[in-house]
């Protein structure tokens, strides 16, 4: 068990370094068919002077695959230079911004669960029935409409016309209410379509018959024999939906200015700052790596069927 | 006799599977495409002439329905305007991305070995990383417009049709008929393109609508946060963009493009389940 735990650890991070390579890669040439890199580093307003000074400095004078080679030594020592907004080393930059993007992801994460398990055990416990079938159509309409605009919806109901809720900015609680729930929005409706979907299934198993044979009331039914099964779907969604809450704190972050690292990456594209932009990347791949070993992890430990196979 | 009457409605429910998202979806589809082809016909404003008297109409406005922007500007036209780069680039990002993943799911299934092995796990890198992360990153540094937007979400977008189209090849390959055109020594394109590629279509045809809904959120998104279209195009990201600055005098601004891209991202919703429904509703009738 633990050797097969070990061995699929490894494999995946063989593929996080390879992935890094490319990421690294596809932007080192990026930089350099895009334009001059040695301006690009040097950031916006630098003058010629400074700009030479950074080609020596990055040895950007120098044959292209020696350039490589070197990008490639800094990269393996996780060395991203320093950020050209700010001066300070870019990756430090990166890891201070980090636990604001932590803090909201799981607050909306937890709200997600809440929302799409509450409305997935109603929906998949009325098939069929016409309230069931409107609360479902209303799922499916909430589904289609893109994160950023719910934020903007959100903001237009609650701060512009309710006046109840600050429009961005988290320098009090009372400001983390909006971002979470724009985020969750983006996750609440798979969580419930799963659970309803998986509930509906359930329902149809013999051991549920077999619970109403023996007696059991409709709510127990529900409750105990069904529902635990119905969670395991809802918890491999949950998990491998977490690093994609990454890429919806994004826009949502930069939309209600949560100085998270969603922000910054919207920040640092706008002004160029490329070591920040390759920090970020690196951090963003690490974090998905590490999230993905978890939910493989809990979902081994979860599902009684997969905890045999190990044997 | 109540079992035979629940039994044909439970029939005629499962051969209308479907239908009514295809309807829906197929006419919301059609007046878009209307819209798009005929906006230079119909007598619709110049969506970029400003007029600084009639800034900040409200809706129902007379000859402004959709009432006007912070420079007189009629909104109906800019929002019809929009169509065209946020349907064009979802569009063609569809299109590339769906041939490129097709032919290496293809790929991957018919030929296997090493090539399975390299799609395998391009694959699963590519699925693992944020999406939009990448295309932030990418865009900063090669520059914005329509073609890198494109191209963006044609390289972040691959890989899901890859995936799927290489499931569904490899359970395909293990159908008798594929077997027999095989014996028959039909060559291997012979068999992807005539046996292989039509049975997996309707899944293909169903994830192009999903995927083109999630290519025009993608694309109007990067736009919205600056990175997408110029700042001067009438496209539906910067009007929101626009509106949101401008939310507390005039929240029409912002409402009509989010209802663009609402109701364009639902049509395409509306006809994949509608397809999806539909397709498997001939398996049912067919096994019953």
């Amino acid at each position: 068990m633990l050797h097969r735990v070990l061995t699929s650890a490894l494999i995946r991070a063989a593929e996080l370094i390879a992935l890094l390579l490319v990421v690294g890669t596809v932007l080192f040439f990026l930089l350099r068919l895009a334009g001059d890199p040695a301006a690009v580093l040097a950031g916006q307003g630098a003058t010629p002077e400074q700009i030479i000074a950074i080609r020596q400095a990055y040895g950007l004078d120098g044959p292209l695959l020696a350039q490589y080679l070197t990008y490639l030594r800094q990269l393996a020592v996780l060395d991203f230079g320093t950020s050209l907004a700010s001066g300070e080393p870019a990756l430090g930059k990166v890891l201070h911004h980090l636990p604001v993007t932590l803090l909201l992801a799981s607050a909306a994460l937890a709200l997600s669960i809440l929302l799409g398990l509450g409305t997935g055990v109603f929906l998949g416990a009325r098939t069929g029935r016409n309230d069931g079938r409107i609360a479902s159509l209303l799922l499916f309409v909430v589904q289609g409409v893109p994160g950023y605009v719910v934020a903007l919806l959100l903001i237009n109901l609650f701060a512009v016309q309710l006046h109840w809720l600050p429009p961005f900015g988290v320098v009090n609680w009372r400001g983390w209410f909006l971002p979470t729930l724009a985020l969750a929005a983006f996750l609440a409706p798979k969580i419930a379509r799963v659970t309803a979907a998986n509930l509906q299934e359930a329902l149809r198993e013999d051991y549920v018959r077999l619970a109403y044979a023996t007696g059991a009331a409709p709510r127990t039914v529900l409750w105990r024999h069904a529902l635990p099964n119905a969670l395991l779907g809802a918890t491999a969604l949950a998990g491998t939906q977490l690093a994609f809450l990454l890429s919806g704190s994004v826009v949502t972050e930069s939309i209600f200015v949560v100085p998270g690292m969603g922000w910054l990456l919207i920040q640092s594209a706008r002004s160029l700052d490329f070591p920040v932009l390759q920090a970020l990347t690196a951090v963003v791949a690490t974090m998905v790596f590490l999230i993905n070993l978890g939910t493989d992890a809990l979902f081994r430990h979860l599902d009684p069927r997969l905890r045999k196979q190990q044997r | 006799m109540i079992a035979a009457a629940t039994r044909l409605r439970r029939a005629h429910a499962r051969t209308n599977a479907g239908l009514w998202e295809l309807r829906i979806g197929g006419a919301l589809v059609a007046v878009l495409l209307g819209l798009l082809v005929l906006r230079g016909v119909l007598p619709i404003p110049d969506p970029l002439a400003a007029n600084l008297v009639d800034r900040f109409q409200p809706f129902g406005t007379p000859g402004h329905v959709f009432g006007t922007d912070q420079n007189g500007r009629d909104l109906a036209a800019r929002a019809v305007a929009g169509l065209r780069w946020s349907i064009g680039c979802a569009a063609l990002a569809t299109l590339f991305a769906a041939t490129i993943g097709t032919v290496l799911g293809l790929l991957a299934a018919m030929v296997g070995g090493w090539t399975q092995r390299i799609v395998d796990h391009g694959v699963a890198a590519m699925m693992a990383f944020p999406a939009i992360v990448a295309a932030v990153v990418i865009l900063a540094v090669a520059g914005s417009g329509f073609m890198p937007l494109v191209l963006t979400i044609t390289l972040l977008g691959w890989a899901v049709f890859a995936r799927v189209v290489q499931a569904e090849a490899t359970a395909l390959m293990a159908r008798p008929y594929v077997l027999a055109a095989q014996l028959a020594g039909a060559s291997r394109l012979a068999i992807a393109l005539g046996h292989v590629l039509p049975g997996i279509a309707p899944t293909l045809l169903v994830m192009v609508a999903f995927f083109f809904g999630d290519a025009l959120i993608t694309e109007s998104a990067l736009t919205f946060l600056g990175l997408g279209a110029p700042f001067d195009a009438p496209t539906w990201g910067n009007m929101l963009q626009e509106g949101r600055l401008r939310m507390l005098q005039a929240p029409w601004l912002m409402l009509v493009p989010a209802g663009c891209i609402i109701v364009t991202v639902l049509a395409a919703n509306l006809l994949g389940d509608g397809i999806a429904a539909w397709t498997r509703r001939d398996r049912h009738s067919f096994a019953a």
